[in-house]
Parts: structure tokens; C-alpha cells; sequence
């Protein structure tokens, strides 16, 4: 199963449209998406909801084997917490998706690690799905729970002073 | 005992926020972000709602600014600490005009070459500035100390 995810903040349609139209094309693969509380366009080719309670959220993480998701650092420390694979497409200003165009940056930044997929485009999105989706031995590399000790010891000691 | 407030709005500012909870270890810690299911991530501790806000919803700081006031009054914070974003920079101005909080911005780790609209502002309330990429470093601030991943 692909689990589609945008954040919980805004809406993201452009990407819930582009993967609907690929799940269309790829009738085989179950897809299932998180479209957000405000998303205007309604899929039509994979099961949809709009916020899904955090253990049935988790429950489908679980089930699946790839996520694609809007160019947010929570979307990568979802991925490398469960060791999935990650498509990312960044939200862009220009199209009222976020208030800047940061995640072009997030997703410039992350594309380089293990497991990470960026489609920039729309058109960009099947490819980076089929890149995913050709290598299911690659996920984004697991993390330590926490920032690494040094930070956090710099941190503390100025929340202390 | 220490008395921290630590502010995040949600996604990747609440999971910055919550890679650092070593950090507030022995204090005595509230947790302010926008969702309330956040709450069971925090175990133990009191955990405030607040509404989120951004530049597509302006209206919202009418809703924001008395829940901010009512959770500092009450929390009377030593020290108030965030990860952003916009709701979270209204929370360091209000620590310090009202309690005189001392006020830690650490600018989100998704703003890798610019910072963020409110982290550029945050030097304005911000006692500790700082930015999670050394190329955002600068001699007038903010502060590189490291990053959350």
C-alpha cells in the first residue's frame, strides 16, 4: 500500500490530484490518502480522509510500503522513524500551498539522503514513484530519538543561565 | 525549580521541539503547540492549546493573543523556548513584555537557506537567536549551536 500524506496544516491539492491520476493508471497498487481538513478536490481512484485518528494514522503507516508526502520535515521524520521510503513534493507559494517557498529548499536538501525521492513537478511525480517503488530494500536511514548531545547540552545550559 | 514554557506550532516545528525534550530535563516544563493530540507526546507535563496562525489567516491573532496572555499570566515561565513559527514568535514578545521571560528562538530546520519570515522578525524578542544551518550564521546573529537532526 502507498500512504499519501500532506500535513496537517493546509491543503495540498495538486498533489492529491497527481497521485489520484497515477493510483488511476496503477489500478494494481492499493493507495490510500490523508488529504487534510480543507482540501477542495475529492479522489477518485484511492480511498481518502481527511484526518485520520493518530493510531489508525500509524496503524496505516505501518501497512504501507512507500510514503509520499509534502516537502516537510515531519514527512522525513515519519519516514526514517518507520524506515519507509519517501516521495516528496514541495508545497510552492506561488500556488497559495504555503506562505514561502521553503520546502523547495527542505526538499533540495533532502533529496540526498537514502530513501528519498523528489518530484518537483507534477510531471516529475510517476518517475519518482517508480524510482521508490523499483528499490523497496531502500528506506530513509533511522534516527536517534533525540538532537544530538552536544546541542541539547547547549540548550539546557541556556535555558538554566 | 527552573520554570520553562516551550511553544511550537505543528508538523516539523512540534518535532524539532520535541527532539530537544532532553534538554528540559529537572525542569519544570509547560508545552504550548496547536494540536491537542499532541499531549500524550508529552506525558507528565501541562499542555496548553493555542490557535494557529499564518499569513493566510491574520484574523486568528484575535483568537491567539488571549490564549498566549492567559497561558503566560498563569505559567509565569523563567524562560520561554520555540521552534516557531508565527504563533510562537506573538509568545516570545508576550513572555517578555509581561513576565520578563528570557526568550530562545531556534529557527526550524526546513529554513536550510534563508530564514523563515518569523525567524528573521524573532531577532526583535529573541534573547538567544539562532539558526540550525551554518550558512544562515551570521556576525550580527543569528547563532549557530547545531541542529535537531
Amino acid at each position: 500500500m502507498i500512504l499519501v500524506t500532506i500535513g496537517t496544516m493546509l491543503p495540498f491539492d495538486r498533489l492529491v490530484r497527481a497521485v489520484d491520476r497515477w493510483a488511476g493508471e496503477h489500478t494494481e497498487e492499493e493507495v490510500v490518502a490523508q488529504i487534510g481538513e480543507r482540501g477542495e478536490y475529492e479522489p477518485k481512484n484511492m480511498r481518502w480522509m481527511r484526518l485520520a485518528a493518530p493510531d489508525e494514522f500509524a496503524a496505516m503507516v505501518d501497512r504501507s510500503r512507500l510514503l509520499i508526502a509534502h516537502a516537510g520535515t515531519g514527512s522525513f521524520l515519519l519516514a526514517a522513524e518507520r524506515a519507509r521510503p519517501l516521495v516528496l513534493f514541495p508545497r510552492r507559494a506561488a500556488f497559495r500551498e504555503h506562505t514561502s517557498d521553503h520546502q523547495l529548499q527542505t526538499a533540495r536538501w533532502l533529496r540526498e539522503k537514502a530513501g528519498v525521492y523528489v518530484a518537483m513537478t507534477e510531471d516529475e511525480l510517476p518517475g519518482a514513484i517508480a524510482a521508490a517503488l523499483a528499490r523497496p530494500d531502500i528506506a530513509v536511514e533511522a534516527l536517534p530519538r533525540y538532537a544530538p548531545a552536544p546541542f541539547v547540552e547547549r540548550i539546557r545550559k541556556a535555558l538554566l543561565e | 525549580m527552573r520554570k520553562v514554557l516551550a511553544v511550537a506550532s505543528g508538523g516539523g516545528h512540534w518535532a524539532d521541539l520535541c527532539r530537544l525534550y532532553p534538554a528540559f530535563s529537572g525542569m519544570d516544563v509547560a508545552f504550548v503547540s496547536v494540536h491537542p493530540n499532541y499531549a500524550r507526546q508529552v506525558d507528565g507535563h501541562r499542555f496548553y492549546t493555542m490557535r494557529d496562525v499564518s499569513r493566510f489567516d491574520r484574523w486568528g491573532v484575535f483568537l491567539l493573543l488571549p490564549q498566549l496572555v492567559r497561558i503566560i499570566l498563569k505559567e509565569r515561565p523563567d524562560v520561554v523556548i520555540t521552534t516557531g513559527s508565527a504563533p510562537a514568535l506573538f509568545a516570545l514578545a508576550l513572555a517578555k513584555v509581561l513576565v520578563r521571560a528570557k526568550t530562545i528562538w531556534i529557527d526550524d530546520i526546513a529554513n536550510v537557506e534563508q530564514l523563515s519570515m518569523s525567524g528573521s522578525l524573532a531577532r526583535h524578542v529573541a534573547d538567544v537567536w539562532l539558526t540550525q544551518w551554518p550558512g544562515l550564521q551570521t556576525e550580527q546573529g543569528p547563532e549557530y549551536w547545531g541542529a535537531v537532526l
